[in-house]
């Protein structure tokens, strides 16, 4: 395999989570002529890993973020290699994220809006109590992804609505409708038709890439 | 090959094969040993597991004389509450929601709440609160505590006056992000003192800190702290640490309790944080995966808190409901597995309570 130690070192750099490492390893495999493009895959691979050893316990959010930061740093070293490149260092997709009508909890939310971010989505993450209306406008405004997330039975409800909402409008072929939060279960997400049900914050990053992929 | 009536972690009725379901209580207790770094099962315990789950009793229990002590959370709103908050709906006074749990429930200890069960909302009702404490402690014989949730969230943005760790991380802010939440962990501190002494005041005969570190480790740092003071200012009192899950939440990452970061700190770990903090009691807690089964679950749950029992100084009472403890996550949790839950838990992981 062609720059094999390069791409390990990017890799424990990035699982290193320490930025002037990743950019000290960024730089050194742009040295010894590895394609931008490579390099970015390389990395992306170690953000996976990244995300299950925060899943495991093992990493912890500022961890995450500080790959995320080095990630970032690399694209922009590489930024006019990238663009010369056909599609590379595009974004994954864009997603609306919140915590629907009535429900204020939102920190696993977050973590996944986050999680989404580092794995190259662009995010527009709406917070919580998310007027239901408000997920069908960001759709309309272009969001091809929609995560919506609750933490009681009681406003669960509300994903149904919007997704009943999005098939009145005409819309919902345009949108994957990702679906979370400790109350939802595939058997939910089944029900009322949701395309992605998330049981983790890293599942759902891992099942939203897969489909940004196909 | 027979099958036999169980369940998934959302509650969903299915029969498993014997192979089938030693299967997935190896893969649980595999998978909680993993993460930890902990012992698996053993193939008695596993053994026993298995005859749990494939017993078609609708409801099993230990044998006489092998019971635990119930302690029960959330005060009235077992009751009162709607049923997506663990309620029946039946609308009743706090004193007699507290006497229904000691004379009809059996209830071994109970507790006050405040029905945003937060500590933070019950700082401008305190006075209130202490009333009715003492107006239920002239009529109540069981040990009757005051419970809530540190609940650090409700400091935060939009809700507090910190900013929002997970907003600040989004945009990279990270030493902004935790110097945030450090402030917030002193603020649960403060407020803790403030709420909890006055408790203690009234006649309160303990605390039960419930969900500590549900916003993260700064959350359970904050609540330790808090947990040290009131033990020093109510030596008497009997405090309960309930925790928020399996591991200790890394959204600060390096927030230390006594000289250790709490971050990723798992059942066996963290009952010692509640040990050195003071508490006489520590909950542990284990998460329900929704899409395995109840196999998977219990044998998770109890390889996790067989551990912390076999580690820990003090009492440990599991977390056991809605989707904790190997018991499905679903809004009326079943009996019958609520009870295969409880039993692998006392009979296998020796829990002092529930």
């Amino acid at each position: 395999m062609a720059y094999e130690e390069e791409t390990k070192k990017l890799q424990d750099a990035l699982v290193s989570c320490k930025v002037p490492d990743i950019a000290s390893a960024v730089q050194a495999a742009h040295d010894a002529g590895m394609p931008a493009e490579e390099i970015i895959n390389a990395l992306g691979a170690a953000m996976s890993d990244v995300g299950v050893l925060f899943e495991r316990g093992k990493l912890f959010l500022p961890h995450v973020l500080s790959a995320a930061a080095g990630m970032k740093n690399a694209m922009n070293v590489l930024d006019a290699e990238l663009k010369a490149g056909a599609g590379a260092g595009q974004s994954k997709g864009t997603v609306v994220m919140g915590t629907v009508e009535g429900d204020v909890h939102d920190i696993g939310k977050s973590i996944c809006s986050t999680m989404l971010q580092c794995a190259g989505f662009e995010v527009h993450d709406l917070g919580r109590d998310v007027p239901l209306k408000n997920f069908i406008e960001e759709i309309k405004g272009g969001c091809n992804f929609c995560g919506m997330s609750a933490l009681m039975t009681t406003t669960m409800t509300g994903m149904k609505t919007v997704i009943d909402n999005l098939k009145a409008d005409g819309i919902r072929d345009n949108v994957t409708v990702m679906v979370g939060g400790a109350p939802v279960t595939q058997g939910y997400a089944d029900k009322i038709g949701a395309d992605l049900y998330g049981e983790s914050a890293s599942e759902t990053t891992k099942k939203a890439s897969a489909l940004a992929s196909d | 090959m027979s099958e036999y009536y169980t369940r998934m972690g959302d509650g969903k009725r299915v029969t498993m094969t014997k192979e089938k379901i030693l299967d997935d209580i190896h893969e649980g207790s595999a998978d909680a040993a993993d993460m930890a770094s902990i012992p698996q099962l053993d193939a008695n315990a596993i053994e026993h597991i298995a005859e749990i789950i494939m017993c078609q009793d609708r409801v099993v229990g230990v044998e006489p004389g092998q019971e635990v002590v119930l302690s029960y959370d959330i005060g009235q709103l077992d009751f009162t509450g709607d049923n997506g908050n663990s309620g029946n709906g039946v609308d009743m006074g706090r004193l007699e929601a507290a006497l229904l749990h000691e004379r009809a429930l059996g209830a071994d200890t109970f507790e006050l709440a405040h029905s945003d069960y937060s500590i933070k909302p019950v700082k401008p009702v305190i006075s209130m609160e202490m009333q009715t404490m003492e107006e239920i402690q002239a009529e109540i014989i069981a040990p009757f505590f005051y419970g809530a949730m540190p609940n650090q969230g409700l400091y935060y943005a939009p809700d507090g006056p910190y900013g929002n760790p997970a907003d600040l991380m989004r945009e990279f802010k990270i030493e902004e992000s935790m110097q945030q939440s450090e402030l917030a962990s002193q603020h649960v501190t403060r407020d803790i003192e403030y709420v909890a002494t006055r408790l203690q005041a009234a006649g309160s005969d303990g605390f039960n800190f419930d969900t500590t570190g549900s916003a993260g480790d700064a959350d359970c740092v904050g609540t330790l702290n808090g947990v040290k003071i009131l033990r020093e200012q109510c030596p008497e009192a009997y405090i309960q640490v309930g925790f928020a899950g399996e591991s200790i939440m890394g959204i600060h990452g390096m927030i230390e309790f006594e000289g250790q970061v709490v971050a990723g700190m798992y059942p066996h770990q963290y009952v010692h944080l509640a040990e050195k903090a003071g508490a006489n009691v520590c909950g542990t807690v284990c998460n329900s995966n929704t899409s395995k089964s109840l196999a998977f679950n219990i044998a998770r749950a109890v390889t996790f808190i067989k551990e912390a029992v076999k580690t820990s100084n003090i009492p440990i009472h599991a977390d056991m409901g809605m989707g904790v403890g190997g018991i499905p996550m679903c809004e009326t949790p079943p009996i019958d597995a609520v009870s295969r839950a409880s039993k692998a838990m006392v009979e296998i992981a020796g829990v002092d309570g529930i």
